[in-house]
């Protein structure tokens, strides 16, 4: 694939020094860009008119011992034709410093942050240079991603201090959170500024849940490590480990069986089903409606009883291998699950009716945790949360992966981007799912549900694949080493762009209502962590 | 209202429509036993993640719902460490949990019990031996009773609960 695109020619009349490179995956262009030059061609991608670029991905590279040197690379999706652009540096001998291009877009902030964490290069003019990852107790000089940082080091622990942004004034206090919080919630710090009742200001601090998994990647063998991406995110099994198969596939040249494919995108759909029915029924406990609640809960509870039918374990993992899936669904098993399906659709549809006949429920939704599209533009912010505040995006429809070539989708919508409209995103993509797996019912071919892979891939090569989990994009790039191990496996959870967003939807809410905003976020904190 | 009314009578009564689960495998010990004797009409359960997938934080939840209704056998979810009388832990724990773990550990009113839920707060899991995590939930807290599975099904942990609570003779 060697045709030019006009991204490309406008790219490269607009700065003659770049150097384009062989498309690393697919549907992309690959440039190699000199170091002083990448915040403004960042900043072209980002702002031209015509382009639109989104940034998707930062992701960095230890390429010692092999040869002296640091690669980083960034990813854009361009709005207008969904064509992915990678831009490439490399840092050789002792240079440490790259330019931050955080002051053009917004949404490379954390991305920066954490790659000076792990990797201990800097980003030369990033306004915040605070640890991410690394809390304040990990001792100085402790970067796991380097290559000379053994996988197994035990950490020590040394004195220090986490500083938060400080809004001092009369009557202005502060309300920390976490990490430990009531209910049954993983583990991140919040801490409110408030003056009276309406929040003036969140910040985040996460990374509690830090457990290396990039670093345990680089210990397995590219075939084996599905279990791991698994429990990257255990709500996201499928999206995780297919996400992870995918980049696997393609570094070995290995063809999915259709049938397979089809499968994984039936997987992928039940998924969805399940996560999206237990939040709809927890948006609505959180504003104290517990009949919405438990009816939810019913819900969820027959698909995961479903899934452990189906496959032996309620969160579907062990479904997906590299090459294609581990077990065959029977075509009477797919009746059952149609069946059962449409026992659901109605049942569902009646409670979501008594749901938006409630007008204090309507009350809590409406206007709370707006999320405006600017906001939601500046943040890159995708999936759910995207589509509630008008982010026109979905995987399924723009890079069409499994069976989804295949399967047209419909994408819901909204502009509002309040709680409301996060509902009603989530209750929309019901229907489609289940609209989508009858149609995977009437079309799934017969054959061979997996392929055997032949031969190792060569050192070095690398690629890039995406999922549209039920959060959103789930982006994963892995590189091969030596012997079919794993060089470099960047994964990218959509909570970690999510995340930073929230800050943007809360303030002027009551503290009350953060539980509810935070709810209709859902995002996953071990996937962000990692 | 009717249309509440219409569908509660609609669906009835799910509760107790679940798979039964085989024993515990792991036999609970009569020291346990013996310590959650006085929980055994009630047990306020405080649940700390150190790190998991959330997989494990999942299943707890579905213990609440109108399938498994876990409140049945008294069990229920507190707010505050000061409220548990048990701590239920998930996950390895991190580097940056640990003292959140042990600090939770010691708000908790004595007497208490410790459960580590799922694989990797028994021995770390997939996660044993990395840099970010300290070990299993037991190098750090005394741990009384383990509920193995990645994760363990609902019926699994209620199973593993009411025999804990069974009296000892």
């Amino acid at each position: 694939m060697t045709e030019a695109r006009p991204c490309d020619d406008l790219l490269k009349a607009a700065f003659p020094a770049i150097v384009q490179g062989d498309p690393v995956c697919g549907e992309s262009s690959h440039f190699q860009v000199p170091k002083d030059l990448l915040p403004a061609i960042t900043r072209y991608l980002h702002t031209q008119p015509t382009l639109r670029g989104r940034l998707t991905l930062i992701w960095a590279c230890d390429h010692r011992p092999a040869r002296d040197s640091y690669g980083l690379h960034y990813l854009f999706t361009l709005e207008a034709s969904r064509h992915w652009v990678v831009l490439s540096i490399e840092l050789t001998g002792n240079d440490r410093l790259f330019p931050s291009i955080t002051p053009h877009v917004h949404a490379a902030k954390w991305y920066e942050r954490e790659i000076r964490d792990l990797f201990g290069l800097i980003p030369e003019g990033h306004p915040d240079l605070r640890r991410l990852v690394r809390h304040e107790h990990w001792p100085k000089g402790t970067h796991p991603l380097r290559k000379d940082f053994p996988w197994d080091r035990v950490l020590g622990r040394r004195q220090g201090e986490h500083h938060f942004r400080r809004i001092e004034g009369e009557g202005v206090f502060e309300v920390p959170v976490g990490p430990i919080h009531a209910g049954i919630i993983e583990s991140g710090h919040f801490r409110f500024s408030v003056a009276g009742e309406p929040i003036m200001q969140l910040e985040l601090r996460h990374f509690w849940k830090h457990r290396g998994v990039e670093k345990l990647f680089e210990e397995q063998m590219l075939i084996g490590a599905v279990p791991l991406a698994e429990r990257v995110s255990g709500d996201t099994t499928v999206g995780h480990s297919l996400a992870y198969c995918q980049a696997v596939e393609t570094l070995l040249g290995l063809q999915v069986p259709r049938r397979a494919r089809y499968l994984r995108a039936l997987f992928l759909e039940l998924e969805r089903l399940y996560n999206h029915l237990g939040d709809i029924g927890a948006m609505c406990n959180d504003t104290a409606y517990a009949l919405a609640h438990a009816h939810c809960g019913r819900m969820k509870e027959r698909i995961m009883q479903l899934n452990d039918r189906l496959t032996g374990s309620r969160f579907l993992r062990g479904a997906i291998r590299v090459g294609g899936v581990t077990r065959d669904i029977e075509n009477r098993q797919l009746t059952d699950i149609v069946d059962e399906l449409n026992r659901i659709q109605p049942d569902f549809s009646e409670v979501g009716a008594i749901i938006f006949a409630n007008a204090s429920l309507t009350d809590r939704l409406e206007t709370t945790g707006i999320l405006h599209e600017q906001a939601a533009w500046d943040h890159a912010v995708m999936g759910v949360v995207g589509r509630a505040s008008g982010m026109d995006c979905d995987l399924r429809r723009d890079r069409p992966f499994a069976a989804y070539d295949e399967l047209p989708v419909n994408v819901a919508l909204y502009r509002y981007g309040d709680v409301r409209a996060r509902l009603r995103v989530r209750g929309d993509e019901i229907h489609e799912s289940i609209r989508l797996i009858r149609e995977i019912r009437s079309k799934i071919p017969d054959g061979p549900v997996a392929n055997e892979p032949s031969h190792l891939p060569n050192p070095g090569d690398w690629t890039l694949s995406a999922v549209e989990g039920w959060r959103g994009e789930i982006l994963y790039m892995v590189m091969a080493g030596e012997g079919g191990r794993i060089h470099r496996c960047k994964v990218r959870d959509p909570s970690f762009v999510n995340w930073p967003a929230i800050q943007w939807a809360v303030p002027g809410n009551i503290i009350p209502d953060f539980p509810l905003i935070n709810k209709s976020f859902n995002l996953s904190y071990a996937g962000n962590d990692l | 209202m009717f249309r509440i009314i219409k569908k509660s009578l609609k669906i009835g009564v799910v509760t107790g429509q679940y798979r039964g689960a085989e024993k515990p495998l792991l036999p609970v010990i009569p020291e346990a036993k013996e310590k959650s004797t006085l929980f055994k009409r009630s047990l306020a359960i405080r649940e700390v993640d150190t790190g998991s997938c959330n997989a494990c934080e999942m299943e707890m939840n579905a213990l609440l719902n109108p399938v498994y209704d876990a409140e049945r056998f008294g069990i229920h979810i507190a707010a505050s460490p000061r409220h548990a009388d048990a701590l239920v832990v998930t996950g390895p724990v991190t580097v940056n949990m640990e003292r959140a773990l042990k600090d939770v550990h010691k708000q908790t009113p004595d007497p208490k019990i410790v459960i580590a839920l799922g694989d990797c707060a028994i021995d770390c899991g997939m996660f044993k031996g990395s840099y970010a995590v300290t070990g299993p939930v037991e190098r750090h807290i005394p741990v009384d009773i383990r509920i193995p599975g990645c994760p363990p099904r609902p019926a699994e942990i209620l199973e593993a609960l009411s025999e804990l609570r069974k009296s000892t003779a």
